[in-house]
This record gives structure tokens, sequence and C-alpha cells, in this order.
């Protein structure tokens, strides 16, 4: 079970290695775009999609290591009033409903991904990108989100985890 | 059910559900599918993928990550403190002048930066700490970066006023200029309180004692000058035509890399990368909860109560005024509870019909709902500067925090007042430069 | 009760909404228990999430610019081409025609049927000169409305900077954009007359075209009765007819407004036409027959018809 706990936490930090990577490529193609476009004067053909792709991939694919980090911001009002054992009670209910959400994203979006691929579904741009590419980024990254999510819940339960990290609740770790 | 009462389920459901401590996304991801489910059967989670996929792949909204990543390289060099302190060396002979040293840095690492909480830790990393080891009480040092902070969305570039363009069809370069002015305006009111907050302690004994020689006046003012120039460099580019915003933000970010690793010699790929997914993991939870709100978003509209609620506040025949404020408040709770982002995405389309019928600009408007949302980031529960000044200060109890971010918050307050009286204060610098919207 | 959605505002007089909104009236007083709920301005769905949300039903009813779903179906690109519909007559010939027959059963095997044909026209306009002739475009930075255009255009010459049609102005206003390709209603509704000096209207031999019919999901249209049907499809007639007398009106008044704000007005003759026709042959024509199963053919149907 530790095991378990342990490595989905190491997916969940690989995951936000390639956000960041994703987030980093963005920014360079659109810098390439500019260059082509206004000092070149050329047409960019395939830049912009590429830029919304890759962010909207950086987002799910790093959304379970935020989830690990405990970065996705809440509402920790009522924790705070709450004892230990209602609190842990709450984070169990709060963390239910939220891997609830996940799973049926998790699967809406595998089917999205599917119906893409099977129909061969492209971009109406002059790329004409097949669109399961950018759509396989949501199946894969709320399912680990959803994995990560499974992890702090058996984590609460055996009692290996704090609920609502209320110590280091800070998202920007003092940045 | 008639939609106005699914409208007030739907409220108090949310509320339930995000006191659980859940997050944000995902909570209002929840609600949204329970009452699509409740009210439309199981087949209505058919458009779920596409609908939160749809809410975040938009060039518009590119935008956001690469203003994150410019504000948190700045942030993660000495910049802020330079800033502080070249301001520092002139202002020192002020009562009070290192608070306002420090109010002024935040407003110009706003201009750099499109969020809030990143303005907040750039500058009160070096400041907070300072300004107390010059006698400076806790409470006015982090109220005041605390707010000072919240200038991050309010003054050009700005993730809400992005968001508010996308929700509302308005042009985003536009809504960056109405929001200058006003950004200034505040800036101006909260060193108008912290000069009268320090005379009235009698603060300044420490600052005046230290005297600046002209020398040192001059020396720092060229590690301060490349921020300004490429403060200079993305308003130009947005304004002369150059490139789109999404576009200039990715310049932005691209140059702030290069700078901090030039001049401050950020430049070890442990030092970038950090830099990076530091600004992943800001962008990341604010393109979720884009996401959940475009579902969200979509369940209300999908269920006529956008529609419902819109028409019945229309119908209510109130005088203008009256409703701006009702308006006011009720944002000013939903700011309590919410982050920006969500509150924007799920109010606006509610909210600007209304709007446009009582005959409110609605540029001036983004300018009073940031303005709003900027009160939201100093007050609990979720307040992101609060965790911010938490993470830089944690022995600070929150409570002092609170007391010394109120005056700001009234600051901010009479900011409205003020612009509800001269709205030119947001509406004339567009026209001037970009002529009437369209 | 059924949702009818489209991107254009509501009750503002937009065709497209005053389309819908016929069909809710007409459906209505039709007596046969059934109503319309209208999403105007993407209240509901983004636009092209709509053909999505109908093939699955979660959408009833929508005005959907038919070239919004050719990445699913490549073929529909064919309704946004060049030179294909020279004006509203043609366009109404075109309807029956074999080419659109053939469009409507791709669009009915998809899970979709249409309610009423639309067809609305727009032009060019640009800050420097006339476009008339291909070599008038030669150098401009141009915004093209859909990719056989910009296909087209910058095998004329131009250079190329996609865009929605809301960003037109700010583009030409800094410079970033010396032409655009846009619907009439565009032209006016973004008030591109403070901006161009010259405008080329629709007239007798246009080169752009675009299907923009009132679509219903095949799913909702399988769950009414008879009666219902009959209802919506005698409804969907009424709007057609709406759109047959106002599409040219659409046009004129655009003609009216750039001359009012004293921008001159041309429009092409049959030969410009059929230079940038030429010129389509070699580009949009060739990639579609290439890249489009069946596309080839589709052009040559559209071509018969006179
Ligand atoms: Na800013
Ligand atoms: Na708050």
């Amino acid at each position: 079970m530790r095991l378990f706990i342990k490595s989905v936490a190491t997916v969940s930090k690989a995951c936000g290695v390639v956000a960041a990577v994703l987030v980093l490529l963005a920014i360079l193609v659109v810098c390439q775009m500019v260059v082509i476009r206004y000092f070149l004067n050329d047409s960019t053909i395939w830049q912009t999609e590429f830029v919304i792709f890759s962010l909207v991939a950086a987002t799910f694919i790093g959304s379970p290591y935020v989830l690990l980090i405990k970065g996705h911001v809440n509402v920790d009002l009522l924790p705070l009033y709450l004892g230990e054992r209602g609190r842990r009670m709450l984070a169990l209910i709060a963390s239910t409903g939220g891997l609830l959400f996940c799973v049926l994203l998790t699967w809406n979006g595998f089917e999205l991904f599917v119906e893409a691929l099977e129909g061969g579904w492209t971009t109406d741009t002059v790329w004409a990108l097949p669109l399961w590419i950018p759509y396989l980024p949501m199946p894969i990254g709320i399912g680990l989100l959803s994995l990560q999510y499974a992890a702090d819940i058996l984590a609460l339960v055996t009692g290996h985890a704090m609920p609502f990290a209320m110590e280091a609740h800070n998202p920007y770790e003092g940045e | 059910m008639d939609p106005l009462n699914i409208g007030i389920l739907v409220s108090l459901v949310t509320i339930v559900v995000l006191a659980s401590g859940i997050p944000v996304a995902f909570g209002l991801g929840l609600v949204s599918v329970g009452f699509l489910v409740a009210f439309e059967g199981m087949d209505a989670l058919g458009v779920l993928a596409e609908t939160f996929f749809a809410g975040i792949a938009e060039f518009s909204l590119v935008s956001i990550p690469m203003f994150i990543v410019m504000g948190s390289a700045v942030a993660s060099s000495p910049a802020g403190k330079d800033l502080y302190e070249a301001l520092d060396r002139w202002l020192h002979r002020l009562p009070g002048g290192l608070i306002i040293s420090n109010i002024g840095a935040c407003s110009v690492f706003a201009a750099l930066s499109g969020s809030s909480p990143a303005t907040c830790a750039a500058i009160g990393k070096m400041g907070i700490p300072e300004m107390r080891k010059r006698g400076y009480p806790d409470g006015l040092a982090t109220g005041a970066i605390a707010a000072g902070g919240t200038l991050g969305i309010l003054i050009p570039p700005s993730i809400t006023m992005i968001v508010y363009g996308i929700a509302t069809e308005t042009s985003i370069g536009r809504l960056f200029i109405a929001g200058l002015l006003p950004g200034v305006m505040l800036t101006i009111l909260f060193m108008g309180w912290s000069l009268f907050a320090a005379h009235r302690g009698g603060y300044s004994f420490r600052d005046a004692a230290m005297g600046f020689s002209f020398a040192q006046k001059m020396e720092v003012l060229p590690r301060v000058l490349p921020f300004l120039v490429i403060i200079a460099g993305v308003l130009f580019v947005l304004y002369g035509g150059v490139a789109t915003p999404s576009e200039a933000a990715g310049v932005g970010a691209l140059l702030c890399l290069i700078l901090v690793a030039v001049i401050y010699r950020v430049w070890q790929p442990r030092k970038i990368w950090k830099i990076v997914s530091d600004s992943m993991k800001e962008s990341v939870m604010i393109l979720m909860i884009i996401a959940a709100s475009a579902l969200f978003a979509y369940m209300m509209s999908s269920l006529f109560v956008t529609q419902t609620v819109a028409e019945s506040i229309a119908a209510l025949e109130v005088n203008r005024w009256v409703l701006m404020a009702i308006i006011n408040l009720f944002l000013l709770v939903a700011g309590f509870f919410l982050p920006p982002v969500a509150v924007i995405l799920m109010t606006a389309p509610i909210l600007l019909p209304i709007i446009q019928a009582a005959g409110f600009d609605p540029y001036w408007f983004a300018v009073v709902l940031t303005i709003n949302m900027e009160i939201g980031l100093i007050t609990p529960p979720v307040g992101l500067n609060l965790y911010v000044i938490n993470g830089i200060a944690p022995e600070i109890k929150l409570t002092t925090i609170l007391r010394g971010a109120l005056p700001f918050m009234l600051c901010m307050v009479v900011g409205i007042i003020l612009l509800c009286i001269f709205p030119e204060i947001a509406t004339w610098l567009p026209v001037a430069l970009m002529g009437i919207a369209l | 009760q059924l949702k009818a959605s489209h991107q254009w505002p509501g009750g503002k007089g937009d065709v497209r909404d005053e389309m819908v909104q016929i069909i809710a009236r007409e459906v209505a007083a039709a007596n046969v228990d059934l109503e319309l709920k209208v999403y105007p301005g993407k209240s509901l769905f983004k636009p092209k999430e709509q053909w999505s949300a109908m093939v699955k039903g979660q959408l009833d009813i929508s005005a959907f610019p038919l070239d919004y779903a050719s990445g699913r179906h490549p073929q529909f690109s064919a309704t946004l081409m060049p030179g294909l519909v020279k004006n509203h007559d043609h366009a109404l010939r075109l309807n029956n025609s074999p080419f659109m027959q053939d469009i409507k059963k791709i669009i009915n095997d998809a899970g979709v049927v249409v309610l009423a044909d639309a067809w609305l026209a727009g032009g060019f306009a640009s800050k420097k000169n006339c476009i008339l002739e291909p070599e008038s475009i030669k150098g401009q930075v141009t915004r093209a409305a859909g990719p056989a255009f910009e296909q087209m255009m910058a095998g004329a010459g131009a250079s190329i900077s996609s865009m929605p049609s809301s960003a037109i102005y700010q583009a030409m206003q800094t410079g970033v954009l010396d032409a655009a390709n846009t619907s009439s209603g565009s032209f006016v509704s973004y008030r591109l007359y403070e901006q161009v000096k010259c405008l080329t209207a629709p007239g007798d031999h246009a080169l752009w075209f675009m299907y923009e019919p009132i679509l219903m999901s095949k799913r909702s249209w399988e769950k009414l009765n008879k009666a219902q049907q009959d209802a919506l499809m005698a409804a969907g007639r009424k709007a057609e007819d709406y759109m047959t007398a106002e599409a040219k009106g659409l046009d004129s008044k655009m003609v009216d407004v750039f001359r009012k704000a004293g921008v001159e007005v041309v429009t092409m003759s049959a030969e410009q036409a059929q230079a940038w026709k030429d010129i389509a042959q070699d580009t949009s024509y060739k990639l579609f027959s290439e890249k489009v199963p069946g596309g080839k053919e589709l052009i040559e149907k559209a071509l018969a018809v006179d």
C-alpha cells in the first residue's frame, strides 16, 4: 500500500515535468511565430494550434502533480473549525467527490478520444491536425489525476496523510 | 422546476460542496455534473469532456501561463528588491518612505505580471523582512504588501481581464488600458493611507536616519531599467499593432527569462527549471478552474438559470446605482469565497446583459469588477495573497495581517466610489488611445 | 421542449437569429405541443461545438455554418469554397442540385437534418485599392474567411493572417492588416467602413458565399410525432422564404452603409471572377480534390449548376 501511494506520487511528479516542458515549448513556439509573422512577414500554419493544444495538454497532464502538492485552491473555512476527526471525515467526503468527477471526466474524455480517432476528425484549419492528438492528454492526465486522488484517499484512510495539508497549504511555497 | 428555483438550489449546493474543502475546480465540476444529470438525464454527460476541453482551448488564454512565467521569472531574481530599493533611496525622507516604496514597487511589478499572488511574492519576499527590520509594525508591513500585490490584476497585464475579455467578448487590449489609470489611482490611495498611518504612528525615524548620496541614488537605476524597458516593449507590442496579447505575452516571457539569466545570473538549469515549474503549477490551477467554470456556465445556461436570473433582475427596474451597489455587494461576497477567475466566468454571462441594459460601459465595469476581486484576494477564506504572505512570514498571525489590510480594502472601496463618480478614470484612456469601442 | 442555439446576437435583427425565432414562433402557433427555447450569442455552446452536440442529441436545433464541421466531414468545405456560388439566385438553384443533395446526404448520415437552407454572401475590402482582379491583392496582408479562401488568396500573392472577424477592425487600425474578406453582415457590424478605402460587394459574380442552414438533431427529430415534424418543416420553409427575401437586402444594406461613409464600392465582372476561379483551380479546388474523398466530383457538380 505504501508502495502504491509512493509510485503514484512518482508518476504524478513525472507528469509535473512533462507539463512544465510543454509550457516551455509553448513559449518558444509563440516567439518563433512572432518572428515568422512580423519580422519575416511569412504565414504561420501550425503554430497557433500547437500553442493552444500544448497548454491544454500541460493543464491536464500537470493536474495530478498539482493535486499531489495540494496546489488546487480550495475553501478551507469549514475544516479550520473542525477537530481532527471531523476534518478527516470531511477530507474523505471531499476527496471522494473529487474522485467521482475526475473518473467521469476521464471516461468521457476517453470516449471523445476514441470517437475522434475512429472518425478521423481533424481541426478545420489548413494544418488539419488529427483531433485525437489534442484530445488524448485529457483521459491520460485526468486518469492519472484520479489515480492520485485514489492514493490520497488511501493515505487518508490509513492515516498516512494529514487532511487538507493544513500546515503547508500555500500553493506558491513562498515564491 | 422553475429556473429561478433551480438557480437558488444551484447556489446552495455550490456553497455546501465548496465548503467541504474540495478544490474549487473539481467542486464546480461536480456540481455541474450533478445538476445536468438530475435535470437532463445521463445523456447530458455526452458533452462533458468536449465542454471542459473547449473551455481552455482558446488562443487568448495562452497569454495566462505566459504572463505568469514573466512574473515568476522576475520574482525569482532580486529584481523586486532592486525595485523598491531604488524607490526607497529617492523617497526615504518621507514618513513611511519604505512602505511607500514597496507599494510603488508592487505597482511597477504589476505591469510585468498578470497575477496578484506573483506580485505579492515578488515584492514581499524581501520587502516584508526589510520593513519589519526598520521598525514598521507587522500589520502595516504585511497589509501593504497584501494590498499592493492585488494591483497585479488591475494594472495591465491582467489574468482576470483576459478571462473577462473572453467571457464577455470584449477587447482584451482595451481592457488592459482601461485598468491602467485606476491602477495608478489605487496606488496613490494606498500610498496616501500608508503616509498617514506612518505619520500617525511615528515610524519614520529609522528611515530618516539613513541618508543616501546622489551617487547611491543613481547607482540603482541601471538595475531597474531593463524591466522598465520590457514593460515598455510589451506595451508597444500590444498597442503598436505588432502582435496579439498572447503573442506579446510569449515574447515577454522569453525576454524576462533571458533578462534574469543575464542580469541576475539566474542561468543555472535548476533555477530556470524552478521558474517554469512554479509557473506551471499556478497556471494549471487557474486553467483547471477556467475549464470547470465553462462546464458550470454551460449547466446554468442549459437549465435556463442564467437567462431567467438576468431577466428577473432587469425586470426589477431599480435605480441603476442601486443596482450597481447590489452587484458590487454580490461580487464582494463571491470574492470572499472564490478565486477571481471563477467568479468572473460564473457571473459575467448573467451580469453583462444587465450592466449594459442599465447603460454602464462594459470596460468600466471590468475595472469595478476587478477591484472587487482584488478585495477578495486579501479576505479569508480564499485569499490567494494571504497564502503568499503566510508563506513569506509564517510567524505573523492572520488576524494581524487582516487588521493591517483592512484600511487598504477601504481604499479600494473608495476607489470604486471614485470610479462611479468619475467613470472617465477608466474610460478616458482607452478612447484616447484606441477610439470609441465597437 | 426543444433547445435551439446559435452564435449571433439575439433580438437585434440578425437574419440567422430571426430565422430561428420564426421557427420558434411558427411551431408555437401550430399548437402541436412543441416549444423552442432559443439560446442566442453562444450562450449554450461554442459555435463549433454545436455540431457534435446535435449529433449526440444534446442540442436540438442550430443555425450553423456548415463549414465549421469540416474537420469531421471534410466535404463540407465545399460549402465555403471560392466561386462555387455566383449570386443569390444561383444559390437557390444550387439548393436542389445534385451537389447539395450529396452534401445533405452527408449531413443526414451524420445524424443531422436540414430544416432550412440559407446562403450568405460576402466580399472583400482593402485599405489600399479595390480588389478586383487577382493581381490587385498582391503583397497585401489579408484576412480570409475560411481555409479554401486562404489558399486561393495566397495563390494570388496575398500574405495571409488568420484571425476572427471580430479582430479585423483593430488589425486594420494598427496596420497589421491591409485587406480582409468576410461576410456582408460582419462588414457592417464591425464598422469596417471606417477603415477601408474600397469595398468589393457581391454583385452578380461574387466569390464568397457560405452555407448557413438551420439544422436539427436527428435523435431529437425521431422523438417527435408526425404532426410535430410537419409543423417544424413548415416553419423551416417559412424561415427559408424569409431568408431568401432578406439575403439580398443584407448586401444592399452593406453597400449603402459603405457608400454613405465615403468608401468606394465596386463589384467583380464575370472575367475578373473567372480569373480568381482559375487560381482556385490550382489551389483550393486542387487541394480539396486531392485530399477529400469525392471532392473532385463535388466541385464538378457544383460548377455544373448554371
Ligand atoms: Na498586472
Ligand atoms: Na477571499
